[in-house]
This record gives structure tokens, sequence and C-alpha cells, in this order.
């Protein structure tokens, strides 16, 4: 056999390839069994792929590593150390939380750009009204491709990646509680991005990133159900992801590491993962009763058989509103860390920070009907959900007081990690006043479903954890990968960045307020002008991310070695070498006080001298992938 | 640290005034003024505007201090940390305070006063049947025999100016949305169930004015989500009436 085939990815898509086989087979028989008779095909679109699927990503998981390092012990068998060094072990079945985090991190930038270069097509097709590159059809496509991916993004990357990598760290953890766990929801991944990738070359699907039923139930593009089993996998990542960084923060604290004495970060991963754990599997539940009516003839969601759309409507928010909480909650945990570290303070009012998150995870659950002011549910239910919405902008204030009392009086060394925290308020600032418009019924009625909307969660999203993404990136990645970033590059970025955001979003309020509505590919020619300025700042905004690309793949390759501390940063991670060591610390650190004890010289949040890296370095030999 | 304050206080001022102005002075979003409705609307997005602008400007100030004068040029010497302000002083519960007192206001007004306003009418001096289907609109008027148009034939829905109007949506398929941006609300078509919308319709107006008189639809529904659109028109009643004489007769042509 030659060395490529045995190769984890490969042996992965062998098997996944045989499973899937092996399951749309065994539907096959079973159809032509049963409907044989009648001159029933054996096959049929859905069926064959919800069937094949589920065969096909138990095999991808048993040939990418699963059995060999985890699954053979189960039937009593020996298994495997992992031993890839080096570039491999990014592309097996590594159990180390510090790999498993880079790998989140590489694919899912990978999957942001390739999104990202998606919509400037849509954005050239939205230049002026007609149609130019696209149909109605493509249109559909590449939306809903755009929509789901960066949701997908936006959910994963902040957590799985930077809160994988870093979290352990933070909290005097050799790994994540369950680090075979987490390299089985690492490998979930792939088929998720597989089989977007592939529905969209089948078609596509038609409803967005949402999935509306009777829509969703009706179309007869299949790529709607490789969309559904795509994001029922994601969401099974999700889940997976969350009850391991629970365990871990519960389970895994150095002696010491109180939770009055957790950084914000930490904070941050685990109030999302709380969201993600319990609000999940609502989504996951609706999709895969999307796939019943499809493939079963049930009636969940088509009036005609006793269902209701609405219904969906409930279930998918209940989710979906939850889950921009999942995507910002470490944002927030994010942007209060670096903003503490790098204005030399304490972080402001810390207790009332994390009241706010924890504040914020439990209005996360009831207001997710916001959405639906205009769907036709019940007349008594606007009410309620109005004062639950707006009640949640006063733990969201607490997360700003937070902020601005940090910088406030600092010293504040304006490097690029700090310019995204300081865009990231700005932006999220925006999102969170035009989210006011929102939750209030009498303009959302109005303001529903148009580019008011675009512009809102753009500025929260990209605005805000993009934007955040941003600056974890640059802020952990001489810890990463062991080199400096360069600084002019990044400040170029960041400029580039904010300035294109601004001029992309801000004229999308005003072009929904004057009644263009989303989710469309033409639109009156009243709208050109708007259009026009937006999709020449979008290109802007999107050729701000070449110095990106190339300031990390550059830098990583032969950028200037990093120091161990290049911040002189208080908290963990920072008192390990860059990369840190296989198992992180040398021995179990100790935690003697606060983690931001900047200003005070007697305070320490680990012994030894006031910000100098405590422990020697160690081989963790980075800059290789 | 006073002298900052001051500083603070002055900024936010003069950042909310400026905000304002420009909310007032240069902003003017509002596409055509269709409905008693659409009134009510724009003010309650001004209001909140006015309302958001302090809150913006606070965090703008601090900002614009902070960038002003708290920059260091690299990374700071060792014993050159910033104060420690912790935070654990009465501010945080004043600020939690203020932003409970904001939220609760804004909640009532412009949100459920305005809803309840929204929601207090419900009767109509005319009934129009508004039926979608992928991807079309069905007008019928039943309060005038039974005229029916469709947006599939290039018809115009005409409606009378200064008129209270309750429209009964239908979905024959799936979801669709009823959406007249000049008259601001939209409902959801939603299959097997009739939903409601009342709108007091005030002056004259048409698409060749305004795109915003224009049903469009609000909700995705697939291939020609895009297109499912219907020009509207608000003529005065007597021109209503001869219109609707118009249709019956050649109505009865066609008979
Ligand atoms: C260069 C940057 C970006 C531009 C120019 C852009 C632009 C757009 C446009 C034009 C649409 C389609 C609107 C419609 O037809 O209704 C859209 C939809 C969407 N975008 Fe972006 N976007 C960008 C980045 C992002 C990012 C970073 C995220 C999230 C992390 C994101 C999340 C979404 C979502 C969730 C949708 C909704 C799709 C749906 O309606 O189902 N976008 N964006
Ligand atoms: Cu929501
Ligand atoms: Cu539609």
């Amino acid at each position: 056999m030659p060395a490529i085939a045995r190769a984890p990815i490969v042996q992965g898509l062998i098997f996944g390839i045989v499973g899937f086989l092996i399951g749309i087979a065994g539907t096959g028989l079973v159809r032509v069994a049963f409907l044989g008779r009648d001159g029933g095909d054996w096959w049929s679109t859905d069926l064959s792929w919800t069937i094949g699927y589920p065969v096909a990503l138990v095999g991808w998981l048993i040939g990418v590593g699963g059995w060999r390092y985890w699954g053979r012990e189960w039937f009593g068998g020996e298994v495997d150390q992992y031993e890839m060094k080096g570039w491999q072990r990014y592309f097996g079945f590594s159990p180390d939380h510090k790999v498993i985090g880079i790998q989140y991190v590489v694919t899912f930038t990978l999957l942001f750009l390739l999104s990202g270069l998606t919509v400037m097509l849509v954005r050239y097709e939205l230049a002026q009204s007609g149609l130019q590159l696209f149909n109605n059809d493509t249109y559909n496509a590449a939306m809903s491709f755009h929509g789901i991916t960066m949701v997908a993004v936006a959910v994963a990357i902040l957590a799985g990646g930077f809160g994988n990598y870093v979290l352990p760290l933070q909290i005097g953890a050799q790994d994540m509680a369950f680090p075979r766990l987490n390299a089985l929801t690492f490998w979930l991944v792939p088929p998720v991005a597989i089989l977007l990738v592939t529905a969209v070359l089948m078609g596509g699907w038609e409803t967005g990133w949402s999935a509306y039923p009777p829509l969703a139930n009706l179309q007869t593009k299949p790529g709607q159900v490789l969309f559904n089993l795509a994001v029922i996998t994601f969401g099974l990542v999700s889940i997976l992801g969350a009850i391991n960084f629970l365990v871990t923060v519960i389970y895994e604290r150095a002696p010491g590491m109180t939770w009055g004495r957790l950084p914000i970060f930490t904070w941050g991963i685990f109030a999302a993962s709380l969201i993600a754990f319990f609000f999940t599997q609502a989504f996951a539940a609706g999709l895969a009763m999307i796939l019943f009516d499809r493939v079963l003839g049930t009636s969940f969601f088509n009036a005609s058989g006793g269902g209701s759309a609405i219904l969906y409507q409930h279930v998918f928010w209940f989710y979906s509103h939850p889950a921009v909480y999942v995507m910002v909650l470490p944002a927030f945990g994010l942007i209060l860390e670096i903003l503490s570290h790098l204005s030399r303070k304490p972080l402001f009012a810390y207790r009332w920070a994390v009241g706010g998150m924890i504040g914020i995870v439990a209005l996360s659950g009831v207001v997710w009907a916001h959405h639906m002011f205009t769907s036709g549910m019940q007349d008594y239910l606007h009410a309620p959900f109005l004062v639950l919405t707006e009640l949640i902008s006063i733990p969201t204030g607490l997360i700003f007081l937070a902020a601005i009392g940090t910088i406030w009086a600092g010293r504040l060394w304006v490097n690029v990690p700090m310019l995204f925290a300081l865009g990231f308020l700005f932006n999220f600032l925006m999102g969170g006043i035009t989210g006011i418009y929102l939750a209030d019924v009498p303009t959302d009625l109005f303001l529903h479903d148009t580019y008011f909307v675009v512009a809102h969660f753009h500025y929260t999203i990209m605005g805000g954890e993009i934007f955040a993404l941003m600056a974890a990136t640059y802020f952990w990645f001489p810890k990463m990968t062991g080199r400096m970033y360069s600084e002019r590059l990044g400040q170029l970025h960041f400029w580039m960045m904010f300035i294109g955001f601004q001029l992309v979003f801000l004229p999308m309020f005003d072009v929904g307020i004057k009644g263009m509505n989303r989710r469309v590919a033409d639109f009156p020619s009243a709208y050109d002008d708007f259009n026009l300025f937006i999709t020449l700042s979008a290109f802007f905004l999107g050729a701000s991310f070449i110095p990106f690309t190339w300031n990390l793949v550059v830098s990583w390759i032969r950028g200037p070695k990093a120091e161990a501390n290049p911040y002189r940063a208080s908290t963990l991670e920072w008192q390990v070498s860059s990369p840190p060591p296989e198992h992180n610390f040398p021995e179990i650190p100790e935690v003697v006080g606060p983690p931001y004890p900047y200003g005070q010289p007697d305070v320490r949040h680990v012994p030894g001298p006031a910000g100098a890296a405590g422990a020697p370095a160690g081989g963790g030999g980075g800059g290789g992938g | 640290m006073r002298r900052d304050l001051t500083l603070v206080i002055v900024l936010w001022a003069i950042v909310s005034i400026v905000s304002v102005g420009v909310a007032v002075f240069v902003m003017d979003p509002f596409p055509a003024v269709g409905a008693e409705e659409s009134e009510l609307i724009d003010e309650a997005f001004m209001v909140m505007t006015y309302m958001g602008a302090p809150v913006f400007a606070i965090v703008i100030a601090v900002l614009m201090i902070a960038l002003w004068k708290w920059r260091a040029s690299g990374p700071p010497a060792e014993g050159e940390d910033g104060p420690p302000i912790l935070g654990t002083n009465w501010f945080p519960k004043a600020w939690l305070a203020a932003s409970a007192v904001l939220a609760v206001v804004v909640m009532i007004y412009p949100g459920l006063t305005g809803l309840a306003e929204l929601r207090e009418d419900d009767t109509a001096e005319m009934r129009v049947e508004v039926t979608s289907v992928s991807w079309q609109w069905l007008i019928n008027y039943p309060d005038h025999d039974g005229i029916r148009l469709s947006s599939g034939a290039g018809d115009e829905m005409v409606l009378p100016a200064h008129t209270r109007i309750q429209f009964d949506v239908e979905a024959l398929d799936i979801l669709h949305s009823f959406w007249v941006p000049a008259f601001r609300q939209k409902i959801d078509a939603v299959p097997g169930q009739t939903t409601v919308l009342y709108t007091t319709v005030t002056e004259t107006g048409s698409y060749e004015d305004d795109v915003a008189y224009r049903i469009q639809c609000a909700e995705l529904c697939g291939l020609n989500h895009t297109d499912m659109a219907m020009k509207v028109r608000v003529v005065e009643r007597d021109e209503f009436d001869e219109w609707v004489a118009a249709q019956h007769a050649s109505a009865a042509k066609v008979r």
C-alpha cells in the first residue's frame, strides 16, 4: 500500500465512500424489495442521501483515526498512541488541544475566505438592477451558501479554534477534559464542509440559511437534504464541543484557579458553551423534522397534513437567537481580555462583566420570537417578547461598562489586536443600538426582512464577532506559531477592513429603510446608486483580506521568532514558551490571585515576578503546518 | 481624573448633539408616507434614534479621549501600568440602574404604546383579499363585486385614499409576506391560516412616484421570490369609483 493511502484523511475518505455505498445499496435493496412490483425505483435522491450519509460519516470517522486511536478499546483491543510530529500531526486524529485549536482556526479561516469570495460574486450581481452574473436560481444558491458557511464560521471559530487552544492554558490544565472526544468533534467538521460544497455543486438549495418550511419541504432540490444533514452534523460539533468546554472548566482548573479568578475569555467560552449545550438540539430537531417530512411523508410543517409552518420558526429561533450569543459571548470575553492586557489595567467591574454574561445566557432563551413579529403568530405574544428582548440590553450594557472602564486612564498600547478590539466596540455598539429598532414591534413590522436587518446582523456578527476573531488571531499568533506577525501589514489590514466595513454596511441601513428587501437578486432601479456604492466598497473590504492572508502565511513561515510573552501579559498562557510545550506546563501552576493584577505591585496571578515568563522554553515545534 | 471626567461629559454632550443633529437635519431615510401607520412607525424610529444617540455618544466619548490622551507608544515598561481601578464601588450599580431605566423607557415608549396603537382599531371601511401563490399576488375586492387582479397579468393594485383597509392575507402553497413599503407594516402569508393587516391609507401615490408603492414579497419563497412584486396606486375616492366601474365594464365585456 503506498504511503499516501495510509494518510488518515485518505483512509477517512475511502471508508466514507464505502460507507456511503453500503448505505445507498442497503436503501436500494429495501426499496426494491418493497416497491419492486409497483415499478418503484431503487434510487431516491432524498432517501438515499439521508441513509447513505450517516453510514458514510461513521466510515469517515473510523478511517480518519477514530477506530485506531479510540474505538478499538471499546471492543477490548489495544489502541495506538498518536505519534505524528511536525506538520503531519495537523492531518490526523490528534488529541492535543493545541493541534485541534489550530485545525479549527485554519479550517474555518479557509471556509471564511471561500464564503467571502462567494459573496464578492453576490455583490457583483447586486451592483446594479437586472441580472448580470446569476439568475434567480443561482443567486439563491450563492446567497444561501454564503449565509450558512458564515454562520458556521462564526459559531465555531472562536470557541473551537481559540477556545480549544487557549482555554486549557488559561486555566492551567494539561489538556481538555476529553481529548479524544475533542479530536472526534473536530473531524466531524470536514464532512459538513464537503456536504455544503457538494450541495452547491448539485444546484444548491433555496432557503437561505434558515430553511423555513414549507419551502424546505416542497422544493425538489436535493441540496436541501444535504444542507439539513450538514447542519445537523454541525450541531453535533457544537454540542460535543460545548460539553468538553463545560467539563474542562468545571473540573480541570489548576489549584487556586477559583471561579472568581478565571480569565474573562474563559468565562466567555463557558457561557457560550452553556447556550450551545442547551439549545442546539432544537435546531437539529427542526431540521430532522424537515427531513422526516421530505423522506417519510410526515407533516410536521405541512398545513395540508395538519402541520404548521409557524411551528418550525419557533423551533428554529429557539436555537438561532441564542446562537448569536454563542457567536458573540466568546468575542466579549476576548475583547475584555485584550483591553485589560493592552491597557495595563485590571478588568473594570470583573464581577459585573461575568454577571452580564450569565444574564445574557439566561435571557437568551426567552426572546426568540422577536424574529417572528410579522410571522402571523398569536398576537398576544408580541408584547412579552418585546419586553424580554429589550431587557437584554441591560446585561449587554455591563459588558460595555467593563470595556470602557478598563481603557479609562489606562496605558493603551494601540497595536493590531488592540485596534481590532476598539473596532469591535464601535461596530458592536452600532449593531446593538440598531437592534433596538428590531426589538420594538412597530419598527420591526417595517424593517423586518429588509437590508436594515442585513446591515444590523453584519454589524453584530462581522463587525463584532469577526473583528474579535481578527483581534484573537493577531493577539495569539505569536503564542500559537512561535513567530511574530508584521505590525505594519496588520495595521494596513485593520484600516482597510474597518473603513471598508463601514462603507459597505452603513448604506445598507439606509437602502433597507427606503424599501429594499433582503434575499433578492434584483431590485427596482431606484436603488441602483446605493447598490453600486455598496458593491465597490465590498470589493475594497474584500481586498483587505489580501494583506491579512499574506501577513499570516509569510509570518508563519519566516516571521521573527516570538518571545514567550511579547505583551508582558499576566494570564497563564503567556507564562509558557511560544508555542507551549507538549503538555503545556512542566508542572501544574498554582494560582494565587486575580487574573489581571496590573498596577498592583504586590498582587500576583501566579507566583513569580510580575508579568515575566515563568517557564522554560520547550519544544512545541510550531511553524510547521 | 477630575479633568478627564469633565472632558468626557463635554464630549458626550457634543457627540450626542451632533448625532441628533445629523438624525434631524441630514438623515432623510424614509420612503413615501402612504398611511397613518407609516407616520407612527417613522416617529417611533426617530424617537429611538434620539434615545440611542446618548448611548452611542458615551462610548464614543471615552474611546476618543482614550485614543487621544492615554496612548502609549509601545509595550509599557515595568512599573508603568495604569491605575488599578477595579470598579467595585457604586459606579456599576449606577450604570446598571441607568441602563435599566433606558431599556424600560424604550420598551414602553415607543414600543408597547406603539404596538397598542397599531392594534387598537380592528374595524375597516373596506376589505381586500390578498392571496399569494408562488410567485404571484392575487388581489380580490370582495366589497366591489369580486374584482380580481393578479401580478402575473401585470395588474396594479388600486386603493382609495383616506380609507381604512383590512387586508386578509392567505397563502396557497408556501410562506410569503405581504409588504407595501409605503405603508410600512408587513404580515406573512401563512398556508392554512388567514392573517390580517389594517392600514389607513392616506395620500395618493404610485410606483412611478416612489417605488415604495409596490407589494413586495418579504419572505424568501424560492426561485422567483425576487420578482414577486406588484405595483400599487392610491387614488382619490372618485377616481377609485371610476376605476371600479371600468373594471366591471371590462369584466362584463369578457363575459
Ligand atoms: C465582505 C464581507 C461581506 C459582505 C459584502 C456580505 C454581504 C452579504 C450579502 C449581500 C448578503 C445577502 C443578502 C441577501 O440577499 O439577503 C449576505 C447575507 C448573509 N451574510 Fe454576509 N457579507 C459579508 C460577510 C459576512 C460575514 C463575515 C458573516 C458572518 C460571520 C456574514 C453572514 C451572513 C448571513 C448569515 C447572511 C444571511 C443569509 C441568508 O439570508 O440566509 N456575512 N451577506
Ligand atoms: Cu434574536
Ligand atoms: Cu417571496
